[in-house]
């Protein structure tokens, strides 16, 4: 299962069992596959020179199955501590090795996790969306 | 004009009010009351209050979250009835949904199209909240939605959650402690919470059927079986509503009380007047800002937010209140608002320190000065419950028209 901090050549096997469509295209030192979830949900995954996935990314009207799209990371995420008053529509998790921001309302979220470690050289975060 | 059935239910709504009285607070700190919204007076008003919220503890207490009370009650009848306060007011959301720890009533479940019950995983940026769709009489100030599909947050029957559903986000909202509320009253400008996709897709990750041994599978739920936004059913003064509010001086206040109003050109205390007129888009809600110079196409008015969401490298951001800005001195900054209509107006804002703000007044529950990045939307401007501060905002439904526009639309 392709997932953050996985190998990214689970990807076809991970977008037939969503019934999603691949498409990939090449940046200088990273490569996205971006798929279009049944919910109607676009999902991106980003994967570095060696194929590993070091940021996802979603954009849609539903916030995809996270367990799935942060694999190992889900468990981090899931037991961060929340930041005081952070509030229904926004949500941020910053930590030394993960990030994980969602933020927007019903039919329209938007949101992203990544690896701050393992971001590939001169890779903006403006570019991880 | 009479509405027959708002005179029908006068004295339940009358009830309501009372009970609005011992909890609004008395007079809003801070600020002036603007307008002339008698709350007692007409039959289309209810009190709002920003408050401490329902489970206020020394550390763990609501900031600009604004509440109100509505009444439930089992269809048809005018005896099993339950008056519940510290619902929040969602213009981000629609529907109403209730906290199956604060509903003592029992309420007919909607069963989903292969009879199983239908329930739903509602996704909030933070969390997710499952429970069975439920129908209901609500009645709020003297305006009736009768049979309204609503949601019963955390019903202990459905207790298995679909992975897909935990998988949302990060934690189950499911008591009123973890949502903050003893409801959500959504009055955004779509009439259903998901609308026609839901009512295709399977898969839409919203709503699922469960049998009865909690096994969940995701269903289509037709339009007319979604958890609805109630404004449009009820029989007049259903085109949209307006939340009105007064100014909050810096750093802020305890409470805050006003007036939720239903209805636009539909009586005489919600006319439109000369207000500023932003259509929206009809997939989104999004209109568009234009801040330091760059114009953010993903802009919406939230009163579900509790601060002022936006980008602006150069404000220093909080340590501890992570996605919180915390500015040494408070920025006064400004935006312009553009509708789909090439309509524009300018507000002004201000960014304080988040970490100084709260800590330093623990009891205010409003706090103006709150804003916070949107880092995973560099389109995106939540204009959350501080911009609703010193306004009269009204939010016009999608397929309803008032007396100078079309919805959806906000107008302030």
């Amino acid at each position: 299962m392709a997932a953050l901090g996985g190998s990214a050549a689970a990807i076809a096997g991970e977008a037939g069992q969503l019934k999603a469509s691949v498409k990939t295209t090449a940046h200088t030192n990273y490569r996205v596959h971006e798929m279009q979830l049944p919910s109607g949900t676009v999902l991106r995954e980003f994967a570095d020179a060696q194929g590993t996935v070091f940021a996802v990314a979603w954009s849609g009207p539903a916030i995809p199955n996270l367990r799935q799209a942060l694999g190992q990371y889900f468990d981090v995420y899931a037991n961060a501590t929340r930041t005081k008053h952070s509030g229904r529509s926004h949500l941020e998790i910053r930590q030394d090795a993960l990030v994980v921001q969602s933020s927007g309302h019903m039919r329209a979220f938007r949101g992203r996790a990544y690896l701050p470690r393992a971001l590939p050289p001169e890779t903006s975060l403006d570019e991880l969306r | 004009m009479i509405n027959p059935r708002r005179t029908y239910w006068g004295g339940l709504a009358l009830t309501g009010l009372m009970v609005l009285g011992s909890c609004g607070g008395g007079d809003a700190p801070g600020g002036s009351s603007t307008g002339a919204t008698n709350v007692d007076a007409a039959s289309n008003v209810v009190a709002v209050v920003v408050d401490a919220g329902p489970t206020a503890t020394a550390t763990n207490s609501a900031v600009n979250t604004l509440y109100t009370t509505v009444t439930l009650c089992v269809p048809g009848s005018t005896t099993q009835c339950q008056t519940i306060d510290h619902i929040q007011v969602d213009t981000g959301s629609s529907g109403l949904r209730v906290l199956a720890q604060a509903l003592t009533l029992s309420l007919p479940l909607t069963l989903a199209s292969n009879g199983d019950n239908l329930l739903e995983c509602t996704q909030f940026a933070d969390g997710y909240s499952w429970g069975p769709v439920a129908t209901a009489d609500l009645q709020v100030s003297g305006e009736t939605a009768s049979q309204l599909p609503i949601q019963v947050i955390g019903d202990s029957a459905f207790a298995a959650v679909p992975l897909d559903c935990t998988g949302s986000g990060q934690t189950a909202e499911d008591t009123v402690a973890t949502f903050g509320a003893n409801g959500i009253l959504g009055i955004s400008t779509f009439e259903q919470d998901c609308g026609t996709t839901c009512a295709t897709n399977p898969a839409n990750g919203f709503y699922y059927s469960c049998t009865t041994n909690g096994y969940c599978v995701g269903i289509e739920a037709p339009v007319t079986s979604q958890v609805l936004n109630p404004v449009p059913l009820f029989a007049t003064d259903n085109n949209g509503t307006i939340i009105s509010l007064p100014a909050v001086s810096s750093p802020g206040a305890v409470t805050v009380t006003g007036s939720l109003i239903f209805g636009i050109d539909t009586e005489t205390n919600n006319a439109s007047g000369t207000q500023t007129l932003l259509t929206v888009d009809p997939v989104y809600g999004y209109f568009t800002t234009v801040f330091a110079g760059q114009s953010l196409s993903d802009s919406f008015l939230d009163s579900g937010s509790n601060g002022i969401f936006f980008n602006d490298g150069s404000i220093t951001q909080c340590t501890s209140f992570t996605g919180f800005y915390c500015p040494a001195a408070t920025q006064s900054l400004s935006a312009t608002l553009m509708g789909q209509n090439g309509v524009s107006t300018t507000a002004s804002f201000s960014v304080g320190n988040a970490e100084t703000l709260t800590n330093d007044n623990p009891t205010f529950a409003a706090i103006p000065a709150l804003a916070g990045t949107y880092s995973a939307d560099d389109q995106a401007f939540d204009w959350g419950l501080p911009f609703f501060f010193g306004r009269r905002v009204a939010t016009v439904i999608e397929n309803h028209s008032t007396a100078v526009g079309t919805g959806p639309y906000f107008a302030f």
